[in-house]
């Protein structure tokens, strides 16, 4: 059965938004904690953070790390990437060696970081890069490794050169694997910079939250919590929709309508 | 067997290239030991921290947070997942929400998660849980909404039952990406179990790498970051193994 | 759509006159649509009705997307009809049961099963003994030529093992009616004539209704009692055809039987004046 238009998806997000802000307001004035601010209280403490000129511009300074950290890390890891899933050589010598690296939290490489490369952007920009770098890998790996061998052998009989089926065929078809790597990643690269922040506590959404928290400006902690939260939430939408244009041929993952119900 | 073997031996040679460059920048003066201390020094550290009861502690505390959140993310994830792939109404409940709740930066989610169970135990497992939740949720769903239509109908007409058919058919189908969640799910708990640990923590691991970042003990921090990643290795392959067993009927295991 | 009703109407047994011939299935005036992607909706089926007496062997014949397979599943009960109605034994079909065996185009075996496991799942399912079960499942096995991959699973198996497996585990549970979607479609021809020979001698020991959906004509003849032959989509009836071939058939004997081959080339005849659109009855 294919899942028909129905009236309301589109605000359906917005709802669950909505829906979950309602229930925090439920929860804090039955818990009537002072640690526990209601929901409209929080809200209404946003407006404080982004007047704050020195917040809005730490948190922009954080974006532009986010972003640049973000691009470097596709521009390296979708090639290797893709190179790891055609050829059995450069898979077997990458993957211990990512084996390793994956379970090793990137932000926690923070304070080793700064030990070496200074408290300035260069390392903060490094751990996003690192933190984003491996699920980009891994997808584009595996939407290169299930590219049809056939596809690539009709490639070869056309006459396309090794390079050539790798951008005409192999880069295309692995599409949009390698854009729900990216998906990964985005959301990666925010949580990589808000918890390296965190960490060192120097400047960013990461530092403002902690200080608040410090302070015991309970209403803070939870403006910022909304404020990183939109944006991971933004980031993802935005996303999904260039992922929805760019690979339209390809079925949605997660639309997939119900086999059995 | 020697195709794996030499595709082993392929693999040992950028971990012993970095590992030689790295003993390379320390004897050859080009990091000083403070910054950088010689890799047989830090595995000679490793090695006998690990002997002693406080460290042994640490990692006992770090296992227990990382397991607990960990398991509760399976079962709240593959239970949401087969619900909200069989019944059209909590699908249509559940999906906006996760719509929502997935793309959110958990790890913001903490200092409210202190506030409110407190810095003891029960906030980073809660964490871990937010975090290792989705991408179990995510793969059970779909397994479980892509079962093959003709499996579902064979069991059917062989005369299964209609609400046998969930534990007969759809649970043994969508294991492979119900499990592909798994792994993914269990890499992030350690890696979120770290990170918590060392914003805030009286112990654990990533409390470890705190404190020998406050004194400038380099050979101290490498330890804990080897650790993780020594234990991340075990319990992936661990969970690899469990894998190749479980799914030894299904092609491309 | 919903596959998963209740069963229980479906197997209710029949009062019938002994040696009279009875219907087993009725189609009644049943017609399917598709939603598709493409905004517009997509007929499968128009208008078909169609009587299978309680131990004919009826093939389908239909070129490919005339709408075989959707007429097949709705008898299984997996697809109601957008229109009309089918019965069985002159109950309304709700659903799936034990008494419809389907063996799908798709081999659809259970990956996690081995062939053993596959075969003896409608068995155990309808409470025989493991033991039991398992001798019958093994006899079966041997039967459509696997003896000796009891214990591979279907990923090991070729697309013609597969097949045999699928086919081995309907018959496992004894339904009254086959539901064959090209059973042998994915067969060499050594193994294809071996399994229809095969399928004959159950037919005519067991005398079970059979649906056999096939693009060999040669296939429908040798088999069946009635050829079903339907238009390009929409799929609508466009001839029925009685074979009237002495039984038991032998293929040696049948192959130069003119009779046979009068069958097989007018058939092939029919299919090359090309779409007939509207009803040819
Ligand atoms: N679930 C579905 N959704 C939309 N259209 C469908 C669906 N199932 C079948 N169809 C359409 O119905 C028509 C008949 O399909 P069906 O599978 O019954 O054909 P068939 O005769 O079995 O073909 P073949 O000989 O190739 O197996 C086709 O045109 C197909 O596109
Ligand atoms: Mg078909």
């Amino acid at each position: 059965m294919r899942s028909r238009f129905i009236p309301g998806t589109r605000a359906a997000p917005w709802l669950a938004c909505l829906g979950l802000l309602v229930l925090w307001q439920i929860a804090a004035l039955a818990l009537k904690n002072d640690s526990f601010p209601t929901a409209w209280a929080a809200i209404r403490a946003i407006p404080l953070i982004l007047a704050d000129k020195e917040a809005l511009i730490n948190i922009l300074a954080s974006q532009r790390r986010m972003t640049i950290g973000f691009a470097v890390a596709i521009v390296v890891s979708v090639p290797l990437g893709l190179m790891m899933g055609r050829s059995r050589a450069v898979a077997s010598f990458f993957n211990p060696l990512l084996m390793v690296i994956y379970p090793v939290p990137k932000a926690a490489l923070m304070p080793i970081i700064m030990l070496w490369l200074g408290v300035g952007d260069l390392s903060k920009t490094l751990v996003i890069f690192l933190g984003v770098s491996l699920p980009v890998i891994y997808h584009s790996f595996e939407g290169a490794k299930s590219v049809e061998e056939k596809m690539l052998w009709s490639g070869a009989a056309m006459g396309l050169s090794a390079a050539q089926r790798m951008v005409r065929i192999v880069l295309p078809a692995a599409l949009p694997e390698i854009l729900t790597g990216c998906r990964t990643g985005l959301v990666l690269a925010l949580i990589t910079m808000v918890t390296s922040e965190m960490i060192a506590r120097q400047s960013g959404a990461g530092n403002i939250l902690f200080n608040a928290l410090d302070m015991g400006e309970y209403d803070l902690v939870f403006a910022m919590i909304i404020i990183i939260g939109a944006m991971g939430i933004c980031l993802d939408a935005m996303f999904e929709t260039l992922r929805a244009r760019l690979v339209r041929w390809s079925e949605p993952q997660f639309d997939m309508p119900l086999s059995f119900s | 067997m020697t195709v794996r073997a030499q595709d082993l031996l392929l693999g040992l040679v950028p971990l012993a290239l970095v590992i030689a460059l790295w003993q390379a920048l320390v004897s050859f003066g080009y990091a000083p030991a403070t910054l950088l201390p010689p890799p047989g020094l830090v595995f000679r550290r490793l090695a006998q921290q690990l002997t002693t009861l406080t460290f042994e502690q640490d990692v006992a505390a770090t296992l227990f947070r990382l397991f607990a959140g960990f398991l509760i993310a399976v079962v709240l994830g593959v239970t949401i997942g087969i619900a909200a792939a069989a019944s059209p109404l909590i699908n249509s409940a559940v999906r906006p929400v996760v719509r929502v709740l997935a793309p959110l930066p958990k790890v913001a989610l903490y200092p409210a998660l202190l506030l409110l169970l407190g810095f003891g135990h029960g906030s980073k497992i809660t964490l871990v849980t937010a975090d290792a939740l989705f991408p179990i949720l995510l793969s059970t769903y779909y397994g479980a909404s892509t079962v093959e239509q003709k499996l579902v109908w064979s069991a059917l007409a062989a005369g299964t039952p209609p609400r046998e058919v969930l534990f007969k058919v759809i649970l043994p189908a969508a294991a492979p990406s119900i499990l592909t969640g798994c792994r993914i799910g269990l890499v992030i708990s350690c890696i979120v179990v770290f990170l918590a640990e060392m914003i805030t923590s009286t112990d654990g691991l990533g409390h470890v790498l705190v404190t020998a970042a406050r004194t400038f003990q380099a050979v101290d921090m490498f330890v804990p970051l080897i650790t993780i990643s020594l234990l991340g290795l075990i319990l992936n392959g661990a969970l690899g193994a469990l894998r190749s067993y479980l799914l030894r009927g299904f092609p491309e295991v | 759509m919903n596959v998963l009703p209740s069963r229980t109407e479906a197997k209710a047994q029949p009062v019938r006159a002994p040696g009279q011939a009875t219907a087993m299935i009725e189609i009644d005036h049943v017609s399917q649509m598709f939603q598709t992607s493409a905004r517009q909706d997509h007929l499968a089926l128009s208008d078909i009705s169609l009587t299978i007496e309680d131990g004919a062997f009826v093939s389908i014949l239909g070129p490919s997307g005339c709408g075989k397979s959707t007429l097949l599943y709705i008898v299984g009960g997996f697809v109601s009809p957008t229109q009309g109605s089918a019965r069985m034994k002159g109950r309304a079909i709700t659903g799936p049961g034990p008494d419809r065996g389907p063996v799908f185009q798709e081999f659809a075996l259970f990956p996690w099963k081995t062939v053993l496991g596959n075969v003896m799942y409608g068995p155990r399912q309808q409470g025989v003994k493991a033991a039991e079960a398992e001798a019958q499942c093994r006899a079966l096995i041997e039967m459509v030529g696997l003896k000796g991959f009891e214990d591979f699973y279907p990923k090991e198996l070729s697309g013609g093992m597969k097949q045999r497996v699928a086919l081995a585990r309907t018959l496992a549970y004894h339904p009254e009616v086959l539901l064959m979607d090209e059973p042998f479609g994915a067969l060499d021809a050594h193994t294809r004539t071996r399994l229809q020979n095969d399928l004959l001698n159950i037919w005519e020991r067991d005398r079970k209704t059979v649906l056999f959906v096939t693009h060999s004509v040669e296939e429908a003849v040798f088999l069946s009692d009635k050829v079903v032959m339907m238009t390009r989509s929409p799929g609508r009836i466009r001839e029925i055809i009685d074979i009237d071939l002495p039984r038991p058939r032998h293929r040696s004997e049948l192959l130069l039987d003119p009779r046979y081959q009068k069958y097989v080339v007018d058939i092939e005849r029919m299919f090359d004046d090309g779409p007939v659109q509207g009803s040819a009855l």
